[in-house]
């Protein structure tokens, strides 16, 4: 697998799904570099495991900066977390499927369906645990430039 | 001093912007109500679905506030969530009076999207990035940029301004692959496979099942799980559209390897 060449093309990915959803284009730089980890962590864990759990690795890693961009950025998360997740949607699983299914492969439809599955599980895990770390976790190094009084939410950025 | 029902319409129209480009349930209630309560408004009530607004305010001594809004939701446009959320971190700072945080509103609801010409660029980008990554090579990945971008004109003038979500999502994956072929057929690319999977990928719900998820996280079950049924049936329908299609070439057989 050509590594540099699939980062460019997930950075080039969420770039591009930052201007559709009208990010402001001064944050295109950090999607794509959410976009680009997950996707590098996602090839790096995937020889090892399963492509489920390469997935969840990448999740956490998407999930992870996007939370620390919107801390020190002072934005929603969403910002961030949207376009960066989407090189790990099983979108290419869906596609197999559908394929297998008219093909009449039921086999392996099946089986790239239940593994298009497993790939969201592992992305509702990644997000539901990363979003339980503490807010203040990401505010180390920030020193004082923020007080929870100011804060837009208290639970989540 | 502003009245009760200046105060909660500004709040609610935060709320609605908010909801409406793509934000998710939790942000959309604790603006309301950090909004409301800078503003001197202890006693407001904000519920909200994945298409509507439920608020009152009930002040000792002052008529009580309903409203229900009703808010269809459109495509995602992240930069007004942003604005809107900057407007309320610099509401509670103080910086604004309720009728300088409407006309801020205002204008944020007005904020210029992006014009179709980038928006396709974008969709080309996104679409010959994603053919790559998931296995294609470097012919594909343009291959899949055309597509994507043919794709994603049929979105802009057909399918979002007069098709329902399903019909669209349908009859958009049947463009994708219709346009994938025609240019594989044409000589450009190797594996018909990654330029669909490219060509599609714009039609993707990464806002709603993204925001489904985050909101079944935060124990807003109503609004995930209807974000999540919209996700799961989108996707259902963009496999629909491209296996019609494939469908109908196999049976026409011979033209397009399948």
């Amino acid at each position: 697998m050509n590594l540099a060449g699939q980062i460019l093309a997930a950075v080039m990915g969420t770039v591009g799904f930052s201007v559709m959803f009208s990010v402001p284009r001064e944050y295109y730089p950090l999607c794509g570099f959410v976009g680009g980890a997950g996707w590098l962590v996602y090839c790096l864990v995937l020889p090892y495991t399963s492509t489920a759990e390469a997935t969840l690795a990448g999740t956490v890693l998407v999930v992870f900066f996007s939370r620390l961009f919107a801390v020190r950025r002072k934005c929603p998360v969403t910002l961030f977390l949207i376009p960066g997740i989407i090189p790990l949607v099983p979108g290419g699983g869906v596609y197999w499927t559908a394929y297998y299914i008219v093909t009449e492969q039921m086999d392996l439809a099946s089986q790239k369906g239940f593994e298009a599955v497993k790939i969201a599980v592992a992305i509702v895990l990644g997000i539901v645990f990363v979003f339980q770390v503490p807010q203040r976790v990401f505010r180390i190094g920030t020193k004082g430039r923020e007080t929870g009084k100011t804060r837009q939410e208290p639970k989540q950025p | 001093m502003e009245g009760e029902r200046e105060v909660m319409d500004v709040a609610i129209e935060a709320g609605h912007i908010l909801l409406e480009n793509g934000a998710e349930i939790f942000r959309v209630e604790e603006t309301i109500y950090r909004i409301s309560r800078h503003y001197g408004i202890e006693s407001s009530n904000a519920f909200t679905l994945s298409n509507g607004i439920f608020v009152t305010a009930d002040s000792v001594g002052k008529e009580p506030f309903a409203k229900i809004l009703h808010v269809p939701v459109g495509s995602a446009h992240l930069d007004r969530v942003a604005a809107v959320n900057q407007l309320s971190r610099e509401i509670e700072e103080g910086k604004f009076t309720v009728s300088q945080a409407r006309e801020e509103l205002e204008r944020i609801r007005k904020m210029p999207g992006k014009t179709y010409r980038v928006q396709v660029l974008a969709a080309a980008l996104g679409s010959a990035g994603f053919a790559y990554i998931y296995g294609g090579g470097v012919t594909d990945a343009l291959a899949a940029s055309i597509a994507g971008a043919i794709l994603y004109i049929y979105i802009l003038y057909v399918s979002r301004p007069h098709l329902s979500k399903m019909v669209g999502s349908i009859t958009g994956g049947m463009v994708a692959t219709l346009a994938s072929m025609l240019i594989y057929t044409l000589g450009l690319g190797e594996q018909l496979d990654y330029i669909v999977i490219g060509a599609v990928v714009s039609l993707i719900p990464g806002v709603a099942f993204t925001n489904a998820i985050r909101d079944i996280t935060d124990e807003n079950y109503l609004a995930g799980v209807v974000r999540m049924l919209d996700a799961l049936l989108v996707f259902f329908c963009i496999a629909i559209g491209v296996g019609v299609v494939y469908a109908v070439a196999r049976q026409l057989a011979g033209g397009v390897r399948l």
